[in-house]
């Protein structure tokens, strides 16, 4: 099956002309990651020393991972907010499973999948079933989850991380556990949803429910199960993020919620569903990390880091406004 | 006593127009200096240094026992906060019912938004004094006022607010402490080193004031920061950004300024991940697993310590009001317990305690079945 741009059929009258407008739509990400490389050449040369490089692919490869679910949950117009739950809830049980023991981390990683599996399922739940929307389901998730968190923990995250997992903060070059991960996930997910049957229900779900539902596609059952990659998949990144930081810190991962969805915007995968991809979702997650580690270089304050960001999520979103597809 | 001789002389002699301050004592005694400059430009001194003199007449407050009691805490949140609230529930037990009746408890969750309302709530109850734990300075600074206007007194416990209309405050001088640990870099690296700063959380009080003492230290040597970043008391943000700086600065980096234990936790791991030695950092603190790491890694550190212990000195200044004896505007926790003072890595295993699990903040003054109880004991083999 071949698959179509994520703004083949965009169209409109007035405004810039149409080939503009879907060059911008389909290729604007890739444009303004290299426009970023190129400034960084004049504001931050040292972005290209081989260690800044590794450092960029490490953390870029933290949020990509649980961009990659963003964006398969955004193809069928939902959202997930819990996943900010889901990565302390995965440190917590690394961490109590183990308390510190090697051997025993492969158990804790399919306890956390199982329940990361379950946070997704109840997300999918919710939105399909009892029609809630996402945004309310998956934050009523997010409290639900941390609150368990909070009461399993009584409000103190402990225990020990097994030095094993501390693996992912070994580099070769630039190559790192978690960017052959990010890259071996993308790969996957890239295939499945060009490939496959699944991935062409997925598109079609969230381009036109509906229309889906009438040609015998079983809506719940996609939206369901991309729920569920989606939570697991921030297991996943909640993994790598234990071992990376060593220890059950109570922030783990915060802002990696809001930051996946942002890569996903930005990398024109469409709030409404239905289109987009992973390619411009890895353009989006390097155009985040990439911005963050020039401002730690350029020393700017936090606030105004902060600014940035808030600048290129709306940068993007009006700039697909302007080439008038939906973004 | 010797700490407030010290301020007295500090008071004196800055109407000299300078003042020479000294904290710690053996390894770790630090000596800076504080100008007029610094106290003109700094709020936070300005309200506290003439509180270092000042006695609050409690008499009309005076009422008799057992007393209702609230305290508007930080909450669950972290290991600092829990052993915090471990104590105070176990200090009002061990006063018994004849001295506290009742024990009402708000849980900010860490945030001054949930707090605001909370205390509203407390004081809805009419306790007979307020322990208030504030989140945010200026977000705190009314509920107090009318917890006063109340007739309510108000005890402000390890941080402070925006307003001077309150009973008294425990703590210690948070702008000394930034200072000190600026002062001990520079003495131990020398002026012409290059330093990074890792700050808290900003616009909370705490971070603030520590990091503006910090800054009017590193500014009276003409000293340029390599860079400053907040590091939101975060392992894994303090990691992220030590990443970057090492890769941007690498060996040029010869000293580093933390506003916390957690940060430095982040900052060892990013310089174990890339294999480089740990230059001077002054910023850990009586936390089990920043001692743990410290004595692995071996580097040069000066340490400080806010006992979440503390909170038994705030109940023990609520029943001297409540009994109607005057009391101090700023009690410093040091005068009380003599162990919180700073410590450098020469002493790190005296401090460190192979039972405690690693985010255990000391000193701790509960008995050991206590900590138990709230699993902070690791198993001994």
């Amino acid at each position: 099956m071949s698959v179509a741009k994520p703004y083949e059929s965009a169209t409109s009258v007035g405004g810039w002309p149409l080939r503009l407008r879907l060059f911008i739509a389909n290729y604007g990400v890739y444009i303004a990651l290299l426009a970023l490389l190129l400034a960084a050449t004049v504001l931050t040369p040292r972005l290209y020393d081989v260690n800044t490089i590794a450092v960029v692919m490490r953390q870029a490869s933290q949020l990509g991972i649980v961009a990659i679910g963003q964006t398969l949950i955004l193809l069928v117009a939902g959202l997930d907010l819990s996943v900010g739950g889901i990565f302390l809830m995965t440190s917590i049980v690394v961490a109590d499973v183990t308390n510190g023991r090697d051997e025993l981390v492969i158990p804790a990683i399919l306890i956390a999948l199982a329940l990361g599996a379950l946070v997704g399922l109840g997300n999918g739940v919710l939105v399909t079933k009892r029609r809630v929307p996402p945004f309310v389901a998956t934050l009523g998730m997010l409290v639900l989850v941390k609150g368990a968190t909070q009461a399993y923990t009584k409000g103190v995250p402990g225990g020990f991380v097994p030095d094993i997992l501390g693996i992912v903060n070994q580099s070769w070059f630039v190559l790192s556990i978690p960017l052959l991960l990010w890259l071996g996930l993308n790969a996957a997910f890239i295939f499945v949803l060009r490939r496959t049957v699944y991935g062409r229900k997925v598109y079609a779900v969230g381009s036109n429910i509906e229309a889906a539902r009438l040609s015998g596609i079983s809506v719940d059952a996609i939206r369901i199960s991309v729920y569920i990659l989606g939570s697991c998949l921030a297991v996943a990144s909640g993994i790598v993020l234990t071992g990376y930081v060593g220890y059950v810190d109570r922030f783990i991962g915060t802002g990696l919620e809001l930051d996946s969805i942002a890569a996903a915007i930005v990398g024109g995968t469409a709030f409404v569903g239905g289109r987009g991809g992973l390619l411009g979702t890895i353009a989006g997650v390097l155009i985040i990390q990439i911005l963050s580690t020039m401002a730690l270089l350029m020393g700017l304050d936090i606030e105004v880091q902060f600014i940035i960001k808030g600048l290129v999520i709306l940068g993007a979103v009006t700039l697909y406004s302007l080439a008038n597809v939906e973004a | 006593m010797l700490r407030k001789l010290i301020y007295m002389l500090f008071i004196l002699s800055l109407l000299l127009g300078t003042s020479l301050v000294s904290i710690g004592q053996d390894s770790a005694m630090v000596e800076f200096e504080i100008t007029q400059e610094m106290v003109d430009a700094s709020p936070y001194l300005q309200s506290v240094i003439p509180r270092l003199n000042q006695e609050y007449d409690t008499s009309e407050f005076a009422k008799d026992p057992p007393y209702r009691i609230a305290l508007a805490a930080q909450g669950t949140s972290n290991a600092w906060s829990a052993l915090f609230d471990a104590h105070a529930y176990w200090y009002v037990e061990h006063l018994g019912e004849d001295v506290v009746s009742e024990f009402l408890y708000g849980d900010a969750q860490a945030s001054a938004d949930i707090q605001v309302p909370q205390v509203e709530d407390l004081l809805a109850q009419e306790p007979d004094a307020l322990i208030l734990v504030p989140m945010g300075a200026a977000a705190l600074s009314a509920p107090v006022e009318r917890a006063m206007m109340q007739g309510v007194p108000v005890v402000l416990c390890a941080s402070a607010v925006e307003t001077d209309n309150f009973v008294t405050e425990v703590g210690t001088n948070l702008y000394a402490i930034g200072a000190t640990l600026a002062q001990w870099l520079i003495d131990t690296v020398g002026e012409d080193g290059d330093f990074l700063m890792m700050t808290g959380i900003p616009g909370t009080s705490t971070s603030d004031i520590m990091e503006e003492g910090a800054l009017a230290v590193f500014d009276s040597y003409g000293i340029e920061l390599l860079d400053k970043q907040a590091g939101f008391w975060s392992p894994a943000e303090g990691k992220k950004i030590m990443e970057t700086w090492l890769a941007q600065h690498g060996d040029e980096i010869d000293g580093i300024w933390s506003g916390g234990a957690q940060m430095v936790q982040g900052m060892i791991s990013a310089y174990e991940d890339a294999e480089m030695s740990i230059p001077p950092i002054a910023g850990g603190e009586m936390q089990n697993g920043f001692l743990r790491s410290a004595i692995e890694h071996g580097f040069e550190f000066y340490a400080w310590m806010y006992p979440n212990a503390m909170i038994t000195i705030c109940l023990d200044a609520v029943i001297q009001i409540l009994q109607g004896e005057p009391i101090p505007r700023f009690i410093d926790f040091v005068d009380t317990m003599p162990e919180a003072r700073p410590f450098t890595d020469a002493e790190a295993e005296d401090y460190y305690r192979p039972r405690w699990s690693d985010d255990v903040h000391g000193p701790v003054t509960m008995p050991d079945e206590k900590l138990a109880e709230l699993g902070f004991l690791v198993e001994e083999e």
